[in-house]
């Protein structure tokens, strides 16, 4: 086997785990219309508060369940700033990760006196979460493509006239799936949070950046979404273990600029939603 | 009467954000009075604090500048964070790399770092503008690519490495340095450049043909297409200039500031230029102002951490809240809707 061990198979999984989730939970949001940049601090707020509720209670899925809670609540904001104050996605999602990113440096000195770390807190097994996230990436890939919902979703976010001309509730539903990108969220930051066993300001580390990525790369579908994870997992994980031939930052460079080639039409038509980033205005009258 | 409207507004953002930071500083048991004045004496209370401050501002001056040109033509930059690193490091590059004379080598410098920030730009809009790649994934991407690039840089390792353990270059020429303002403070002529390049956007967007065609590409695409204009063209321009201005940010930093390339010089300088463009509503003269706010947030929240009334980390929560209001215009016109509503009710009532 040399290179391809079974072993370096499975770190590139766990890498690929909290990237895809992330990747998930945009395509849920970007499928539906709403842009969200705001992983990345969605992510960062998730795994704060869950080392701060697995610290004070002692009980890692308590943690577990507040990250997401938290994850939903940041949905939740982005998506009423988003659909009903017409605020523009990309600006609400890099004040959200501003203000996820000071308030993490600020809660910790005040709870651990130590900028920008935690203590250590009790965890579970990591790879649990993997498992959880391998299912949900099949479970979303026949949800969008093979079910009423995810075509509902996927026309609120391809021409919402014609949906709310049918029914669907546009707001509603663009609502709704922010808030589950959030949750999906706040799960990879419970997983990065469970798998070193506290918190520091730079756990997340541009992996929500690298979620979009791999979405964008997966041209808005689960599973490839999952496999372009994977392959920056693995590409992360064998530059990690031959420093020597390809320093890491530059392998660092390879979801970033694969991302470039793929919206670029390099690398095969994408197509995006066509009402991504728009506000959809009911008519009044 | 437009100007007194968005100036209204803007106040009444700003304050939304910094009362919510108000509560936050409250309920985790700091004195808010306190911050707010400790925040105000670190910012402003001494010439070498207002310098401080004005130091903090300069590169969020250019990367607001930066945000802007682009947000006028439709376009969104989000990506003068990796502008800023590129135009920075390529500055620097030149002023170690040649030996020039005195006021050349700055020129020459920040011509570098204009024209590589430039390109950073550049790249995003031709991709928009000829195969349609959405212009905010690609600059925000090619952030990141810029941070990890110049980082292998200048880590030890790297070819252009130039501390012992420190991730950074060598020290620049002397002749390509932007002399300091105010001896003893860390504020440099870099300042100065700013607000001529403010005049200079200000000129380009409201008195030059060109300016103009951005300006209505911004505000219908369609329709400037009907009058004549080159859309595409005026994307990838609208783009490039945007990492110019980024870029000569980072310069700025590099050749004023710390006199060489450090790693992690900016703390968010491209992300705070978002903001300022948002704050100063896409008006280059506004910029000013926006810069003057964010720098004097950084700047207070070290006067905040010194006198042991918060952590200064404080002053984050406080700039993120403020971005996240400043950035709903439609909450304030909601609310001001709900508020008249209301007392239109109340009058109705006998």
């Amino acid at each position: 086997m040399g290179v391809l061990s079974l072993d370096l198979l499975l770190v590139a999984l766990r890498r690929a785990t909290p990237v895809a989730l992330v990747a998930l939970g945009e395509t849920f949001s970007e499928r539906g219309g709403i842009i969200n940049i705001g992983v990345e601090g969605t992510a960062l707020a998730g795994a704060l508060i869950a080392a701060l509720v697995t610290y004070f209670t002692g009980n890692a899925w308590l943690g577990i369940a507040a990250a997401v809670f938290m994850g939903m609540l940041l949905g939740l904001i982005h998506a009423v700033w988003c659909v009903y104050l017409r605020a523009d996605h990309v600006v609400t999602g890099a004040a959200i990760n501003i203000l996820i990113a000071g308030l993490a440096l600020f809660i910790t000195v005040l709870i651990w006196d130590w900028r920008g770390r935690s203590a250590s807190v009790v965890r579970i097994d990591p790879m649990l979460f993997t498992w959880v996230m391998l299912g949900l990436v099949v479970l979303a890939q026949i949800f969008l493509f093979r079910t009423r919902w995810g075509l509902r979703l996927r026309v609120v976010g391809e021409h919402p006239q014609a949906a709310d001309t049918a029914g669907v509730n546009v707001y509603r539903t663009r609502v709704f799936y922010s808030v589950l990108t959030g949750a999906l969220c706040g799960l990879a930051g419970a997983f990065l949070l469970n798998s070193l066993g506290r918190f520091t300001a730079g756990l997340v580390g541009g992996r929500g950046f690298i979620g979009i990525a791999a979405m964008v790369v997966g041209k808005y579908r689960p599973v490839p979404a999952f496999l372009a994870a994977y392959l920056f997992g693995f590409v992360e994980a064998l530059s990690m273990r031959f420093q020597v031939l390809i320093p890491s930052d530059i392998a660092l460079m390879l979801p970033y600029v694969m991302t470039v080639l793929v919206l670029a039409g390099f690398l095969g038509r994408t197509h995006v939603p066509t009402a991504l980033g728009k506000p959809y205005i009911k008519d009044q009258s | 009467m437009k100007l007194l409207r968005e100036l209204g507004i803007i106040t009444i953002s700003v304050s939304l954000g910094l009362g919510v930071g108000a509560i936050i500083t409250a309920a985790t048991g700091h004195s808010v009075p306190a911050v707010f004045r400790e925040l105000v004496l670190g910012a402003f209370s001494d010439i070498f604090r207002f310098a401080n401050t004005l130091m903090r501002a300069t590169p969020v001056l250019f990367t607001s500048l930066s945000f802007l040109i682009a947000f006028r033509a439709g376009l969104f930059n989000i990506g003068a964070e990796g502008q800023l690193l590129m135009g920075g490091f390529f500055a620097a590059w030149a002023g170690f790399a040649f030996s020039l004379p005195p006021v050349i080598h700055v020129v020459v410098c920040l011509l570098f770092g204009a024209a590589v920030g430039g390109l950073w730009g550049f790249i995003p809009g031709w991709l928009r503008a000829y195969r349609g790649a959405n212009e905010f994934v690609t600059t925000m991407m090619l952030s990141y690519v810029a941070l990890y690039l110049t980082r292998w840089f200048v880590s030890p390792g790297g070819p252009f490495h130039g501390g012992r353990m420190a991730a950074r270059t060598v020290r620049i020429d002397a002749t390509a340095e932007l002399p300091r303002m105010i001896t003893g403070t860390q504020l440099s002529w870099g300042i100065v450049v700013g607000f001529v390049v403010v005049l200079v956007v200000w000129y380009f967007l409201f008195r030059t043909p060109r300016g103009y065609e951005m300006r209505a590409v911004g505000l219908r695409a369609t329709a400037a297409e009907y009058g004549g204009v080159n859309i595409a063209r005026t994307q990838v321009l609208a783009l490039a200039i945007a990492g110019v201005l980024a870029g000569l940010g980072g310069a700025s930093e590099t050749l004023g500031n710390h006199r060489a390339f450090v790693e992690g010089f900016s703390p968010g300088y491209g992300w705070d230029g978002i903001a300022g463009g948002l704050i100063a509503r896409a008006h280059p003269i506004g910029a000013i102002f926006a810069a003057l706010l964010m720098g004097a947030l950084r700047a207070g929240g070290a006067g905040v951490d010194r006198a042991g009334v918060a952590p200064r980390d404080l002053v984050e929560v406080l700039q993120g809240l403020v971005i996240l209001f400043v950035v709903a215009p439609e909450l304030i016109r909601y609310l001001s809707r709900l508020w008249n509503r209301r007392r239109a009710h109340g009058r109705a009532q006998p």
